[in-house]
């Protein structure tokens, strides 16, 4: 009896069981070849946090385009307004159909190589419902996901702020630089009547120029076609297009690398209107600093949510929709616990 | 206002730009049947980290060029009001349980349905049940209402008033004197800077309500005494405390004093010429003589002196005796003391008068170190009520402050005064050094007694009596 009672108390298999009997590791090693024996001797930059890191002097890597390409940047002391742009969007609230979502704009502009005025516009709230996503004319498959995931939802939100912002300038500004946060590109969100290519038409209209700079590219290629500028003492770029071009399509303008200050960080920039002429007139019109245009950094600063205006934005949203607020949990911290290191 | 948090007897009060409460006022959290009292003792920013590098963003923002705001749904105004918020730490002094005050503060107001709203000064008083027949109008309270103490609140009590130069500490003693005399109390002042006579005048130089009940009191002058009123008693203790005579001496003294009493002609002269004749040791002589110089030459005795009592049965409405003791020395001064407080002693001992409130300014400067206790502790007991005005807190020994029921805090910003204060003081230390250090001219904190010890800022009423004893200044504005 006291044998039977031991059997039935003990668990199914053997408790000192092994991942080895199991074949786990070697089933894991299989996968995918890990390949560690090819690191060695290799340069590295680790990741923090999902960033984009850059090595500060490059990667050092030979570039197999011709050093004559590199063209200096000389700035053109001939007084135009820059007005930048950037925007953010943020999830503010759940409903069991949809999500309340948050958009912020900013222009900042400058003249003669000093700051002029920004402007803030928002917060502005959008309720993203099966209703709003059906009008909204985007391609259905696109429609569902943007109603399933907050980074598609919130994209749209941005995207479609900023190309209005972007638009109306283009249509009322003329001879001015218009400056955006990122790359010239179409994307799947904006709509027909405010798309890049509409502005960008509206520019060449007005004799604006625009010019998309972006921090970083995913194009390693890019960064190893830059490497020459990291030798040059003064602001100047390569161009880019043939590497762009081929690599992505519905991109809008020249495509270029660029460095605005010595020891600066290399940024892509794409730009509609003469290349020289559009960035000798930004360095002559907008202050640079680390090697960032000045109104850009601002606009940024402008577009971002504090965390007091998140509060007040639930604050708003509680007084002035009858919404009733249901107590809510992290999921994540509820499941997994929280033990921190 | 909302409630935050709770720590200890604190609690933390969100509060919103248009929420109105300065340190000292006392609030009402009505939780149901049940209500909380809580005093704010200091007011500081709604702070957190994100906020604070929110306003330096913006700053920086907007001092690098000009900002233009669309902001539709009016978030900024909010954004602002978040911005301005402040918190309010306040103290639970007691609490309400069916219009009952009562010191059980163990439960925990609602911080959802609880109401805060700011407690008037008369809804205060019936909490406390504070009243009285004689009343003090001291001034106002920050919200404007009037504020009164009672008369018999100072009966039978020590009080102190203190706070830094020129903060109003006399400014309220005169008000309290001359109320007290208003009354029929009688009142005696050791007047240092010859301030309190201005009691009995108006400020546009009209007699006052009191001026025939002030008794101005100048020693060698109005203030003299015959050595027989004095007594044996009175004489020693002089003599001892205050002239420093050894006991050797002293016995002689007392041989000549009883040899004079018998032969019936106690004076000064007899007592100089016995001095001068006795047969004494030369050291002790030489003691006497120098004693008896100082005496004479203080002239404070004479054949015919004042007697307290019928100064006292005079003036059966009241009277303030004010002793002017500026323009006499450190030693007379110490004489004056002793001899005055011995008397009154003697005849209270003997009920010949009824009990006088002494009012001393700056008492550490003629009494003895060993005399402050017998003043707190003997001398009430034969119906002595002291009141001491002084702006060295320090000079009061913390065993007086033991003692002490009533305290009037004036202004003090200088840290070391304010540790002592804190110290020794009736009320909690965050209340004191918060309040206290803040408090503008003529504010003062009253804590203890009078105030059913819940601690009251008072804005101390404009003096109606004339102000003597003001700084004399060379330039003339």
């Amino acid at each position: 009896m006291v044998n039977n009672m031991a059997t039935q108390l003990n668990p199914p298999f053997d408790a000192s069981i092994s991942l080895g009997d199991l074949g786990i590791a070697e089933s894991l090693s299989k996968c995918i070849e890990p390949k560690l024996e090819e690191l060695k001797g290799k340069r590295i930059v680790f990741s923090r946090d999902d960033k984009k890191m850059i090595p500060i002097d490059g990667w050092g890597v030979r570039s197999d385009l011709n050093p004559t390409t590199v063209t200096t940047i000389r700035p053109i002391k001939e007084n135009a307004l820059v007005a930048a742009i950037d925007s953010s969007s943020v999830k503010l609230a759940e409903t069991e159909e949809g999500g309340l979502y948050g958009t912020k704009c900013g222009i900042a502009t400058a003249y003669a190589g000093r700051a002029l005025m920004h402007f803030k516009i928002g917060p502005v709230l959008f309720y993203l419902s099966e209703s709003s996503i059906q009008d909204s004319e985007l391609e259905e498959r696109l429609a569902r996901l943007t109603l399933l995931d907050d980074d598609f939802a919130k994209r749209l939100i941005r995207v479609r702020a900023e190309r209005a912002v972007q638009k109306e300038l283009a249509s009322h500004l003329t001879n001015s630089i218009i400056l955006v946060d990122g790359s010239l590109k179409a994307s799947a969100f904006e709509d027909r009547e405010r798309s890049i290519g509409k502005i960008a038409e509206s520019c060449v209209l007005r004799k604006n120029t625009m010019i998309g700079i972006s921090k970083g590219t995913k194009f390693k290629v890019l960064e190893r076609a830059a490497y020459p500028l990291t030798k040059v003492p003064g602001p100047a770029y390569i161009e880019v297009d043939m590497i762009i071009k081929s690599l992505i399509r519905n991109t809008v303008g020249s495509n270029s690398m660029i460095k605005l200050e010595k020891n600066s960080p290399v940024l892509r920039s794409d730009i509609v209107g003469d290349r020289s002429e559009s960035l000798g007139m930004l360095l002559g019109n907008d202050p640079v600093a680390g090697g960032y245009p000045e109104t850009l950094r601002l606009a940024h600063y402008i577009s971002i949510f504090t965390s007091t205006e998140m509060t007040c934005l639930r604050s708003h949203v509680l007084n002035s929709y009858d919404v009733t607020e249901l107590a809510a949990d992290d999921i994540r911290r509820t499941l997994l616990g929280s033990i921190s290191i | 206002m909302k409630i935050l948090s709770k720590s200890g007897n604190e609690l933390l009060l969100l509060a919103m730009k248009d929420d109105s409460a300065a340190k000292g006022d006392y609030l009402l959290i009505e939780d149901r049947s049940r209500s909380m009292i809580v005093q704010v003792y200091d007011e500081e920013y709604l702070s957190s980290q994100a906020l604070v590098e929110d306003i330096v963003k913006e700053e920086v923002v907007n001092a690098s060029s000009m900002e233009n705001l669309h902001d539709p749904l009016n978030i900024g105004s909010l954004s602002r009001l978040v911005r301005d918020a402040r918190i309010f730490r306040a103290k639970i002094r007691a609490s309400v349980n069916d219009g009952k005050l009562s010191s059980d503060v163990t439960w925990l107001p609602s911080r959802v349905e609880s109401r805060i709203r700011r407690l008037a000064m008369k809804e205060l008083d019936s909490f406390l049940g504070r009243q009285g027949i004689f009343s003090i109008p001291l001034g106002r309270t920050s919200d404007g209402e009037e504020f009164e103490i009672y008369a018999e609140d100072l009966d039978g009590k020590l009080t102190i008033i203190t706070g830094k130069k020129e903060s109003g500490k006399s400014h309220l003693s005169k008000i309290l004197v001359k109320t007290l005399v208003q009354h029929g109390a009688f009142v005696v002042i050791f007047d240092l800077n010859n301030e309190y006579n201005g009691i009995g005048w108006n400020r546009d130089g009209t007699p006052s309500s009191v001026h025939r009940q002030v008794k101005l009191l100048e020693p060698g002058k109005t203030l003299r005494f015959s050595l027989n009123y004095c007594g044996k008693g009175a004489v020693s203790g002089m003599l001892k405390n205050a002239l420093d005579m050894p006991a050797a001496s002293l016995r002689e003294f007392f041989r000549i004093w009883d040899w004079l009493e018998n032969k019936q002609s106690l004076s000064m002269d007899a007592i100089g010429n016995a001095v001068n004749t006795w047969n004494i040791n030369e050291l002790v002589r030489d003691a006497l003589v120098s004693r008896y110089h100082v005496i004479q030459s203080s002239r404070l005795f004479a054949d015919n002196g004042l007697q307290f009592e019928d100064m006292i049965s005079a003036g059966s409405g009241g009277a303030a005796l004010v002793i002017k003791m500026d323009e006499v020395s450190p030693t007379v001064r110490r004489m004056v003391v002793e001899l005055v407080l011995s008397k009154f002693v003697d005849l209270l001992e003997r009920q010949v008068i009824p009990p006088i409130f002494l009012f001393a300014e700056e008492a550490h400067l003629y009494i003895r170190d060993t005399y402050w206790e017998d003043i707190i502790t003997r001398m009430r007991h034969f119906g002595i009520y002291t009141t001491f005005i002084t702006n060295q807190p320090d000079a009061i020994g913390d065993a007086i402050y033991r003692q002490v029921d009533n305290i009037f805090l004036f202004n003090f910003t200088n840290d070391g005064d304010l540790e002592k204060i804190s110290k020794v003081s009736l009320a909690d230390n965050d209340t004191i050094r918060s309040i206290v250090r803040t408090l503008p001219q003529r504010h003062c904190l009253a804590i203890g007694k009078a105030v059913c010890d819940l601690p009251v800022v008072i804005r101390v009423a404009a003096a109606e009596v004339l102000m003597f004893g003001e700084t004399k200044k060379f330039f003339k504005k």
